[in-house]
């Protein structure tokens, strides 16, 4: 999308959000809206979740189009979590008067009580019409301190979601770039399935609003912005937070160099399990940013715990992919052998390209 | 001159090239060493023998007919390879029908290859090399192994077609010989044992299961009609009910979302029918209630409550001899998560269970997916080896039942210097000198029969186990391999037994087989290890004894039986309460009833065979306000009104009577 597309098309944003102030009025009138000047979202801890996504207020217009009221703020992880090729939509929403507060650059920012990540999963050119098919939208959101999730799965139609935490498939067909079509049967989790990897021991939290991720800038509808500078300016970051933050690379960024973006990929795609007080916590990976830079902890020449097959001799074999267990798993789509074990059904066939080219680069130290 | 010779030359290696491309114009070698330029010929070696996976798509062939017995090396851990990425298949059998005899992926140094063989004189032996990793050339070697040569013995691959999940051994078609079960989303595919050792391969349509055994896979007899039927463990529970005839199969799916781990089929409520229970990887444990009429009811909770989980390794066993199955959960979450502290939970024979692991000092933080459980020292208690699956929080533990707790009995007894790994442990007699040994971790432990333990490699990894040819030795499938172990002298006794008024599998009996090296226990447990279904039979080496003076069995549902004086080297195939060369035991009378309080029907269990009795339900004043009718060990409560009451059963053997609430 050119510059001048992304102008008219936030333009249109823009419009739409102001047409959507002046006719929405709160529809169950228990539900206090938000005080926030010009926000409209309707949110209120001792009601939610609501049964559908409407109720919340979240979006203007037709909220198929998912474009944000005021007080909703877009946001995009710098290297995002890989699922089946799904397309995102993510935007926060915070209650007037409170922010979210720094607390390092790889931990996810502390919010406050009433803050809600929103995450809407979609797909572009489905068949057979070759349009847009809005899945589900995904919401975590905190309580009394404690992190809830909810979940809402698009009718057919896209004119609403409705509340479903006990999981299910949705089958769709969409084609790529080049026209090539893809099966997808594509797994909304159950709640369960949310806290797997959205834990830390056994309270849920979110994973991706970590100031690493977010400090990159992004188009707004005023004009790009940093993102933390963004979530400053709309109140809902505290200032103070550090200048100069250690941040990831973009992973399929080709002017990065290959062990940052591999090591990017990882810290958004593993490392909500392979760390401490996560799910796989026993395992020797240690795969967040901030600890990747120690080769052990990428499994460098770490024989695995698990031999699935004595052929795999390393997590990561130095110089030699196909022996390497990291390699094996991502290329796997066997449900109980592939990596991540959620999220992802489908080869992620650039990221096993790029992993593999990392691995068959690195000197052959393990022999 | 010159050229002509060059042109000799080309055109031999070209010849050279060509003709070892296939098994059919494989080059015939001798005592001697041979380059490969690259791996090109387009006959894949296949079955794959050796570990490494399935992803070559070329091969190189060679033959090597003995003229004499002798143990055969060949080698490319040779200085000239440098870094040689190699693997090797050996074949016997003619090209079109290729029969596994020997392979190897790493065993040389680096990622060579080295394998010795056996061969017979007169025998052709092909030498495949694959391009699983790489198709770059290389030397290899053949030449006389070294002495010793490796002892005897052992096991040795054979071919088995499989389907996806190649993850069941067990008895489907009721000839009481172990059948090998794999299974995709749509098939079904079964490698019927025929009595002469052959097996028959049949596959069978399913419709598209809702969910695959990706987690673990465990089967028995569901509905009782002869056929065993199969669970698959995914993100929920899928049911393949077999048809009457056992030739066909119908899928029950069970609506719930699980993050299954261990399944096991067990009769959890003691009614004589065989419930689904399954480990939950991220929340309280789950299992399925047989009603008996096709109908399931979902429970969640009271099996293992941890919220968030932490459930890998479900495995029920009497750990302190009550006739009742109790549950060892092997748990992993990480060092510091009280998600992976170890849960025993002992059945109080009312329905509810209890976890007694902080008293047993079986609640430690060690991370395990699954533990092996057996008399290890038979002395009449279960003991228990909880494999670590990770040393994040401590090593392997060997536990000795002492009765009223477990001593850990881990220094010295070879697990304390065992550095190997795994999701799975299993116990078994793999010798057969009449003591468990424990599969896992990439090793065989054998069993010195004093409770310590001896590392020894052999081919295979875990999979399903079972006695795949009928020889008394069990054997182990990996994949699309039959490990078949080759035995030794040592005598044996198999144990099948039929269950009438028990689940018709027996699952959850106590056998004892009593000879002159002791007496020998062994539970029959549908689900053992992690992943894998093992055969129903309860197998027992002998050793060196020529006779078993007895076998006992205690049924599930209390009953107990005697044989005296069986054959051995054979199956003995008890029917409950038919046993023709056995003695009935009246064991003590105990009578207990659940659930209280009762909803609509309540559950009447002992000791003593009720089925003649005469039950009368009274108010506590001993008013009697209801003779119900006794079925299947329980009555119809459901026109009582809420309150206490006290049922009352006149036997022909026995009176109880004993207190309930109605809801």
């Amino acid at each position: 999308m050119s510059g001048k597309k992304i102008a008219v098309f936030l333009l249109i944003a823009i419009v739409a959000v102001f047409a959507a102030c002046r006719k929405d009025a709160p529809e169950n009138p228990i539900d206090v809206p938000s005080p926030v000047p010009g926000s409209p979202v309707v949110f209120n801890l001792d009601s939610v979740p609501y049964a559908t996504l409407s109720h919340y207020n979240f979006f203007a217009g037709n909220i198929a189009a998912q474009l944000p009221v005021t007080g909703v703020l877009p946001y995009e992880p710098i290297t995002p979590l890989f699922t089946d090729y799904a397309h995102k939509f993510r935007f926060v929403w915070m209650p007037a008067g409170t922010k979210a507060v720094y607390e390092s650059d790889s931990t996810v920012l502390d919010f406050p009580d009433g803050a809600v990540l929103i995450k809407t999963f979609y797909y572009d050119n489905v068949q057979p019409a070759g349009d847009r098919r809005l899945i589900e939208t995904r919401l975590l959101y905190k309580k009394a301190g404690y992190w809830k999730f909810a979940d809402y799965v698009w009718n057919a139609d896209m004119t609403e979601a409705v509340l479903d935490l006990n999981g299910s498939f949705t089958q769709l067909t969409w084609t790529d770039a080049l026209g090539v079509p893809h099966d997808e049967n594509y797994r909304i989790p159950s709640e369960v399935e949310c806290y797997t990897c959205h834990k830390y021991y056994d309270q849920p939290i979110p994973i991706g609003p970590k100031p690493q991720n977010l400090n990159s800038m992004m188009a707004y509808a005023d004009g790009p912005m940093n993102q933390l500078a963004k979530w400053e300016a709309a109140g809902y970051l505290q200032s103070g937070y550090p200048a100069n933050i250690e941040t990831v690379a973009k992973w399929d960024d080709p002017n990065e160099t290959l062990e940052r973006r591999v090591r990017s990929y990882l810290d958004m795609n593993c490392s909500h399990c392979h760390a401490t007080g996560r799910h796989c916590d026993y395992r020797p990976m240690r795969f967040a940013w901030s600890e990747t830079t120690d080769p052990v902890n990428l499994g460098i020449c770490v024989p695995p715990e698990d031999p699935i097959d004595a052929g795999q001799t390393y997590i990561v074999a130095a110089g030699n992919a196909s022996r390497s267990m990291m390699y094996y798993r991502i290329s796997s789509t066997a449900e109980a052998v592939r990596m991540p074990l959620m999220g992802r059904t489908v080869r992620h066939e650039e990221a096993i390209s790029l992993i593999g080219e990392w691995i068959n680069a690195l000197p052959d130290t393990c022999q | 001159m010159k050229r002509s010779l060059l042109l000799f030359a080309t055109s031999f290696i070209a010849w050279q090239t060509q003709a070892q491309n296939t098994c059919a114009t494989a080059v015939a070698v001798s005592i001697n060493s041979y380059y490969i330029s690259a791996i090109n010929g387009t006959d894949v070696p296949t079955p794959t023998c050796s570990t490494g996976g399935s992803n070559a798509s070329a091969g190189e062939w060679y033959s090597y007919t003995a003229t004499f017995d002798t143990v055969i090396r060949v080698t490319t851990d040779l200085p000239q390879n440098g870094g040689v990425d190699t693997r090797v298949q050996i074949y016997t059998g003619t090209c079109a029908d290729r029969v596994c005899y020997a392979g190897d992926d790493d065993s040389g140094t680096g990622y060579t290859s080295q394998v010795d063989f056996y061969v017979t004189s007169g025998t052709t032996y092909y030498i495949a090399f694959d391009d699983n990793w790489t198709s770059a050339g290389f030397t290899f070697k053949v030449m006389y192994a070294p002495p010793p040569p490796p002892p005897p013995g052992g096991f040795v691959a054979q071919y088995v077609p499989v389907t996806s999940y190649a993850n069941c051994i067990v008895d489907m078609n009721g000839d009481g010989l172990d059948d090998a079960v794999s299974v995709d989303d749509t098939q079904i595919n079964i490698n019927y044992q025929n009595a002469d050792g052959t097996l028959t391969n049949t596959l069978y349509s399913t419709t598209y299961a809702d969910n695959a055994p990706y987690w673990s896979m465990c089967a028995g007899d569901l509905d009782g009609n002869g056929y065993n039927d199969l669970v698959y463990a995914g993100g929920g529970l899928t049911f393949m009910m077999a048809n009457d005839n056992g030739t066909g199969y119908t899928e029950v799916s069970q609506p719930e979302y699980i993050f299954c781990q261990r399944s096991n089929l067990v009769d959890i409520n003691n009614d004589g029918l065989l419930d689904a229970f399954s480990c939950h990887d991220v929340a309280p444990n789950v299992y399925y209630i047989n009603n008996g009429d096709g109908t399931w009811t979902w429970h969640q909770g009271g099996l293992g409550d941890t919220p968030d989980g932490g459930n890998y390794g479900s495995i029920w066993v009497d750990y302190d001899n009550d006739g009742l199955s109790d549950m060892f959960i092997a748990k992993c979450r990480g060092a510091g998560s009280s998600a992976s502290v170890d849960q025993l939970w002992h059945n109080n024979g009312d329905g509810t269970f209890t976890d007694v692991a902080p008293t047993m000092d079986l609640a430690d933080f060690q991370q395990s997916w699954s533990s092996a459980w057996g008399d290890f020292d038979n002395d009449g208690d279960m003991d228990v080896m909880i494999g670590a699956s990770s040393f994040t929080g401590g090593g392997h533990k060997l536990m000795r039942n002492d009765g009223t707790t477990f001593t850990n009995v881990t220094p010295g007894s070879g697990y304390d210097l065992f550095n190997g790994t795994s999701i799975e442990f299993v116990a078994q007699d793999f010798n057969n000198d009449g003591y468990i040994d424990v599969l896992g971790g990439g090793a065989l432990m054998l069993n010195n029969g004093d409770m310590t333990f001896t590392q020894t490699l052999i081919p295979a990894n875990n999979g399903p186990i079972g006695d795949m040819n009928n020889d008394g030795f069990l054997d182990i499938q990996n994949g699309n391999t039959l490990w078949m172990n080759e035995g030794n002298d040592n005598n044996w006794i198999n144990v099948l037994p039929v269950g009438v008024t028990s689940n018709r599998n027996a699952i959850g009996a106590r056998i004892e087989v009593t000879s002159a090296l002791g007496t020998q226990i062994r539970d029959i447990r549908s689900g053992d290890g992690f992943r894998y279904m093992s055969t129903l039979t309860a197998h027992f080496g002998l050793g060196t004894d020529d006779a078993v003076s007895e076998v006992t069995i205690k049924w599930p549902d209390g009953l107990v039986e005697h044989i005296l004086d069986p054959a051995i080297n054979t199956t003995i195939k008890p029917v409950q309460g038919q046993s023709s060369t056995g003695v009935a035991e009246l064991p003590a009378a105990t009578f207990s009833v659940f659930p209280s309080p009762a909803v609509d029907k309540l559950h009447l269990r002992s000791t003593m065979d009720l089925s003649e009795s005469n039950v009368t339900i009274t108010d506590l004043s001993g008013k009697s306000v209801l003779r119900p009718a006794l079925l299947n060990n329980a009555v119809d409560v459901s026109t009582l009104s809420p309150g206490l009451y006290l049922v009352k059963v006149q036997g022909t053997a026995a009176n109880f009577t004993s207190k309930f609430a109605k809801q």
